[in-house]
């Protein structure tokens, strides 16, 4: 039957072709003039001894790479963002499911499915960071760590703990990187749950009620029903969470310009910075931006290795 | 619900990747060739030295930092008066970023005010800019040959291997900056020496206050100061050996381990002020300079100016030569570390490098050198231009007073902004001010960040005389 109809023709009308152009041409012509020749020319780059000031570059192979190997400061600002990338997308996770649970469908236990009392509330309320600027909140909270007139060592000292009269929270190699972490999480976490509450909205109210008719408790329905409902959106989550946490260039400029005592909280990217404009030395920070590429690509596809591999692949239905 | 889970999954790789390319493209630019459209040049003469031509344009581009840029206005304002010619002045905070294209392109502005936090290393730009010599052997609109006019000494920070490639235009004076009526209301005296120093140490503690301070991002002005006392200490060759790179320049010379032993000492005894490791540096010398919780700060002469609206009234901001480390040290105690600081470059692919030239002529003039230290409270290199009110700066008195006093004993430091160091410093020196490391383990670390480069043939040396 099929065989018998011929093949309609598509003719090339100006509407189709201004249609094409338009949605298909001009993006396209964008997308590889802004983003596909800028990547591979700073590819090219990296195998290059270009100072970034001037015309003039040779080709040295791989000789920034095997530098950067090298270099002890950059590694620790790999060690760094690749700490941040294991830790921050946890932390933010776990704290923002439990918000959006709570939300959600932690409330009374009797009647129809819904969040504790004042769930508006609080889903308004836990949104306001995430509306505030990363660089405000990190100098906000550089603000508050401060040794001798922040919030922090303030109260802790007016808790008669006077040991604290001058820590400097951001100054000791101890604490400066989970300070930084806590910023970053204080600042996304409002998000991500919002983003959890409308996944977990999507849920049909009568699966929480089965559970809870089968005697479920709350805890055992958030990880035996809610998770697994809204797997797909944990691991889009976990992947934003780890390319922020690979980047981080904001927070940590704001908390610590120099990378922090000991070169604790430096990220890839504050390297990167002082390589090209200060050190100028273009060609070994275009090396050092494809590290940084190579390792979100990495990030992101053990991501989807390990959601595949623990059972992601198998797709919960609920017709 | 079944989500489809490809459409999903293909929007989260395009989001990935887009990502990864932002890190990408940051550092992405365009090689093209040099522009040709050099304005043509009038014929020199004794009015004009440079040939520059009338009625020509002048593309500058100001630092604007904590010297503003209506100083530069003002020297435009005259540059017009007695050329004809006209500069446009335009600002940024972030001078290598801004001007980055701009000399891959070939066409730099015809003079910059390279500074701040965000200039561009002279290493890399120096064979794209022009010998400054002939600006300072020319007249000034007086008359007067401009190097004739200038303190001793601020030429040579500028110069690299023989050229003069910066004009520092204000001067620096690098002190021990401390409150007048503070010390006066509780009859210290000034120390001279890091012993003294520690004496006044115990003094401060009876009163509830420390001796010193510091920020986490100027922690490495201690370094400053600490070389410096190293030098008057032991002399030039201590200074030629770090400004050079020899190995063990930190570890091996006496006088630098006496200094760096001297402040350990201070530090150990809990009359450093504790938690400046976490501390922003304008909010730690505000602690200083209107709280009082410490009695001295080392610094350059900008302090001033930088910390004018957080100074308590009557606080009579003065400076005293760095520290020494015993009567018999090698050089006078009023051996200054004084540098012109606040580089202006003309780079020889502009436009108009002649009016960039004649803009710097303009800046050096007596009327716009007046302008900018009275409307500044800063010493340019022009000499003899403040009166002894110093404008009614106690700071600006004492600058102009050590100057004096130190006559042709100042010396300049300029290996470690060459080389870039303050970074890599600024961590060890954060360590050793906490109290984290000795002095002996923060001299280690700063030798190895010496020895790294000094084995790095990709960086290349320059001799410091």
């Amino acid at each position: 039957m099929a065989a018998a109809t011929p093949r309609k023709r598509r003719t090339w009308t100006l509407d189709r072709v201004s249609f094409m152009l338009v949605f298909l041409g001009l993006p396209l012509a964008i997308y590889l003039t802004f983003v596909v020749s800028p990547l591979l020319q700073a590819i090219g780059y990296s195998f290059t001894n270009w100072s970034g000031f001037n015309s003039n570059q040779s080709f040295v192979g791989l000789d920034n790479y095997v530098r950067l190997a090298d270099d002890a400061v950059f590694m620790t600002a790999v060690r760094n963002n690749v700490l941040m990338a294991l830790v921050l997308p946890v932390l933010v996770i776990v704290l923002a499911l439990a918000l959006a649970t709570l939300v959600t469908v932690g409330g009374s236990s009797y009647g129809q499915t819904k969040g504790i009392k004042g769930a508006g509330f609080y889903r308004v309320v836990s949104f306001f960071p995430y509306a505030v600027p990363a660089i405000i909140v990190g100098i906000m909270w550089g603000l508050i760590f401060d040794p001798s007139s922040g919030l922090v060592n303030g109260i802790l000292t007016g808790l008669g703990l006077e040991q604290f009269g001058s820590y400097p929270w951001l100054g000791d190699s101890r604490t400066a990187m989970p300070v930084m972490l806590f910023v970053m999480m204080w600042s996304f976490v409002g998000f991500y749950m919002v983003l959890f509450v409308a996944a977990i909205k999507a849920i049909p109210a009568e699966v929480f009620e089965a559970a809870r008719i089968d005697g479920a408790g709350r805890f055992r329905t958030a990880i035996a029903i809610t998770v697994p409902l809204i797997r797909e959106n944990v691991q889009t989550a976990w992947i934003y969470l780890g390319i922020i946490a690979i980047d981080a260039f904001v927070f940590a400029q704001a908390l610590n310009p120099n990378g922090g005592p000991e070169n604790s909280t430096l990220t890839m990217s504050q390297r990167l910075l002082v390589t090209a404009f200060e050190k100028g030395q273009f060609g070994m920070a275009c090396a050092m931006g494809v590290v940084m590429g190579v390792l979100t690509m990495g990030f992101a596809g053990i991501v989807f290795l390990i959601n595949n591999v623990t059972g992601g692949r198998d797709r919960v239905t609920m017709a | 619900m079944t989500t489809p889970r490809i459409t999903r999954r293909t929007l989260i790789g395009g989001s990935l990747a887009t990502a990864a390319l932002g890190a990408l493209t940051a550092c992405a630019g365009t090689a093209s060739g040099p522009a040709t459209s050099a304005t043509a040049a009038a014929s020199t003469s004794a009015d004009n030295p440079f040939g520059v031509a009338k009625g020509s344009a002048v593309d500058a581009v100001i630092f604007k930092g904590g010297y503003g840029s209506d100083y530069c206005d003002f020297a435009a304002n005259i540059m017009k008066t007695k050329m004809d010619v006209t500069a446009t002045i335009n600002t940024t905070t972030t001078i290598a970023q801004e001007l980055q294209p701009r000399f891959v392109g070939g066409n730099p502005p015809d003079v910059i005010d390279n500074s701040g936090a965000g200039q561009i290393g002279t290493a890399t730009i120096i064979d794209q800019l022009e010998d400054l010599t002939s600006v300072i052997d020319a007249p000034n609109y007086e008359g007067t040959k401009i190097r004739d006019t200038l303190y001793a000494g601020v030429l040579e920070p500028g110069t690299f291997n023989g050229k003069l490639a910066n004009i520092n235009y204000v001067m620096t004076v690098y002190a021990i900056w401390y409150s007048q009526s503070l010390f006066d209301d509780n009859s210290w005296t000034p120390p001279k020496t890091w012993d003294e120093a520690y004496e006044l140490g115990a003094k401060a503690k009876e009163k509830g206050k420390y001796l010193l301070l510091w920020g986490k991002e100027a922690a490495t002005y201690y370094l400053t100061s600490l070389l410096a006392s190293a030098i008057k200490a032991g002399g030039d060759e201590v200074r030629l050996n770090i400004e050079n790179l020899k190995p063990g320049c930190y570890t091996d010379q006496e006088a630098v381990k006496g200094v760096f032993a001297g402040l350990g000492k201070v530090i150990s005894a809990g009359y450093m002020k504790p938690g400046g490791s976490g501390t922003q540096f304008t909010a730690a010398q505000a602690q200083w300079s209107n709280a009082q919780d410490a009695l001295l700060y080392p610094s350059g002469s900008w302090i001033e100016n930088e910390m004018k609206s957080q100074t308590k009234s009557g606080f009579e901001m003065t400076g005293m030569p760095e520290l020494g480390l015993s009567a018999s040290d090698a050089m006078p105690y009023e051996t200054l570390h004084a540098e012109a600081g606040e580089p202006f470059i003309v780079p020889s692919k502009g436009k108009n490098p002649a009016g960039g030239k004649e803009f710097m002529r303009a800046m050096l003039s007596k009327e716009a050198a007046t302008n900018f230290s009275k409307t500044r409270l800063a010493p340019t290199i022009v000499k003899g231009l403040v009166p002894a009110d110093g404008f009614g700066s106690t700071a600006l008195v004492s600058q102009v007073k050590m100057l004096d006093g130190a006559g042709s004993n100042v010396f300049a430091l300029q290996s470690n902004a060459y080389y870039g160091f303050n970074k890599d410093q600024l961590v060890v020196m954060n360590s050793f001010l906490d109290g984290k490391i000795d002095a002996t383990k923060t001299l280690a670390d700063l030798q190895a960040i010496v020895d790294r480069a000094a084995k790095d043939s990709s960086i290349a040396k320059i001799e410091i005389k």
